[in-house]
């Protein structure tokens, strides 16, 4: 990042807490309401000191690895056969789509009768939260492969197997890769909200705790946290694949 | 026998809910190390009948035969360098040019060595690690052929393959390409709608109609190599050409 942009960020970010400070300091609500951002400070420093904040994340962040990975494997599988025999794409892709405009909350009921509260409901949640997205980029990448480079590689003697690994996949990649981000922003939002539901640790867990206890600045800094990650998820790890396979895919 | 045949080739299209006749009962018998080049107008079927004989259409009616042998599919006994290359982006050059060698199973130390070979034959040794977004069209289009003549096919097939280049580029790999057809004594069968590098490159020009596509006529070329494109000596045969194909654009 420029250090000019990188000097607006940080202004902008304290413009905010200066405001923040000053709306408390104005005593408007009271602070079991509105909690000063030192208070949500104390609260993360808190949850540092004893671990539980981080065993939180890790919960949540193992939780989201699982159901990501299975609707990622699943995404990929689905996705390759519907772009691949055009009855499946008739049948099940039709499907796909309607089960996509289900959020992912609206599975907790069906997970918890199915799984009871447990980890498996929770990252059932969150895989299914996430597999179509997965799926239907996929799809559309393979579907808008040069075809070129699929006769290409049977020209040389690929089979089915074989293009599917190395021209498919690879070739589809620009689009696969915003299945996964797409599938990551879906299943971090699964993993939160599921939790919240299940109440069963982790991070969502935790702001059902902050509530309960009337703990505003608790519910504050959880909020913060989860914001973080997601915004770490995305600006680091994503960005830093989609550049270089946009830079080497020759997209830009 | 030649080593291609083709038999009566016929190919329809769907145009507008009818049927289009692409190719007209076309039969050619390439020999063993000819270098045929086909000419035509943009869309008169000439592509259509390379990529049938590559496998990558099935013609309606009539068949190709190699070494005698029918052919269905496609194969590496065919290879195909493609207009724009169809290099993959995902991988440097020379995992480009070992793909067939590595779909075949073959050993990584093996691979290495033959792409070593053609890598070398082609200029490339010092891009072996680029990536395509990093080279120019010319460079692209010589890491198609390294990426072809590893399989060391049959008859190596060619789709217009310098249609997208600069002229100083085009004129440079039409000696290169003389050089490597006379190096590896190659059966080829190159198709341009450019009438000059027919000539240059050619010891036969098949010129193709306009649709439905029939082999109009046949010219040979018997002079010394390598030639090159403002060869004066090589006007006579450009305008026998050009004769044949001015009626062919008008329709």
């Amino acid at each position: 990042m420029k250090p000019n942009v990188l000097a607006k960020k940080i202004g902008f970010y304290a413009l905010i807490i200066i405001a923040w400070q000053g709306i408390d300091s104005a005593e408007i609500w009271p602070d079991n309401i509105f909690p000063s951002p030192f208070e949500v400070l104390e609260d993360l420093a808190y949850g540092i000191s004893d671990a539980s904040l981080f065993f939180g994340i890790g919960t949540s962040l193992l939780r989201l690895v699982i159901g990501l990975g299975i609707a990622i494997a699943g995404g990929l599988v689905l996705g390759i056969f519907m772009a691949r025999v055009e009855t499946v794409n008739q049948t099940i892709g039709s499907l796909v789509l309607g089960l996509q405009s289900i959020p992912s909350i609206a599975w907790v009921p069906l997970a918890i009768l199915w799984f009871g509260l447990t980890d498996s409901g929770i990252i059932f949640v969150t895989a299914i939260g996430a597999i179509f997205a997965v799926t239907i980029n996929t799809y559309t990448g393979v579907k808008n492969i040069n075809p070129s480079y699929i006769e290409a590689a049977r020209n040389m003697g690929a089979k089915e197997g074989q293009l599917i690994i190395t021209v498919l996949i690879p070739a589809a990649f620009p689009y696969i890769i915003s299945g996964f981000k797409q599938g990551w922003a879906f299943a971090w939002r699964g993993v939160i909200g599921a939790e919240l539901l299940f109440s069963f640790l982790g991070l969502g867990f935790l702001l059902n705790v902050g509530r309960q206890l009337n703990d505003v600045s608790q519910v504050i800094a959880i909020m913060i946290v989860i914001m973080g990650i997601g915004i770490l998820v995305d600006g680091v790890v994503f960005k830093r694949i989609e550049d270089k396979v946009m830079t080497r895919w020759g997209l830009r | 026998m030649g080593k291609l045949e083709a038999k009566n080739i016929e190919k329809y299209f769907k145009h507008d809910g009818k049927q289009l006749k692409t190719l007209d009962g076309i039969n050619l018998n390439v020999n063993d190390g000819e270098f045929v080049c086909i000419v035509g107008t943009s869309g008169c079927g000439k592509s259509t009948f390379l990529r049938t004989i590559a496998g990558l259409e099935t013609p309606d009616s009539g068949k190709i035969l190699l070494d005698g042998q029918p052919l269905s599919d496609t194969g590496p006994d065919r290879i195909m360098v493609f207009q724009e290359g169809a290099l993959f982006p995902w991988l440097n050059v020379r995992d480009n040019v070992e793909y067939g060698l590595k779909v075949a199973g073959i050993p990584k130390e093996k691979r290495n060595e033959i792409s070593h070979r053609y890598l070398d034959m082609m200029q490339l040794t010092q891009f072996a690690t680029s990536y395509t977004y990093q080279l120019s069209t010319g460079m692209k289009q010589r890491v198609a052929i390294a990426r072809a003549l590893v399989m060391e096919p049959d008859v190596l097939l060619m789709d217009e393959p310098f249609a997208a280049l600069d002229p100083q580029t085009r004129d440079l790999l039409l000696v290169e390409m003389q050089l490597i057809w006379q190096k590896t004594k190659k059966t080829i069968i190159f198709v341009t709608h450019n009438v000059a590098e027919a000539v240059v490159l050619g010891t036969r020009v098949l010129v193709f109609s306009h649709r439905p596509a029939k082999i109009k006529k046949e010219v040979e070329i018997d002079y010394q190599r390598p030639r090159l494109t403002d060869d004066e000596n090589l006007l006579p045969y450009q305008k026998k050409i050009l004769a044949e194909l001015r009626p062919e654009v008008k329709k």
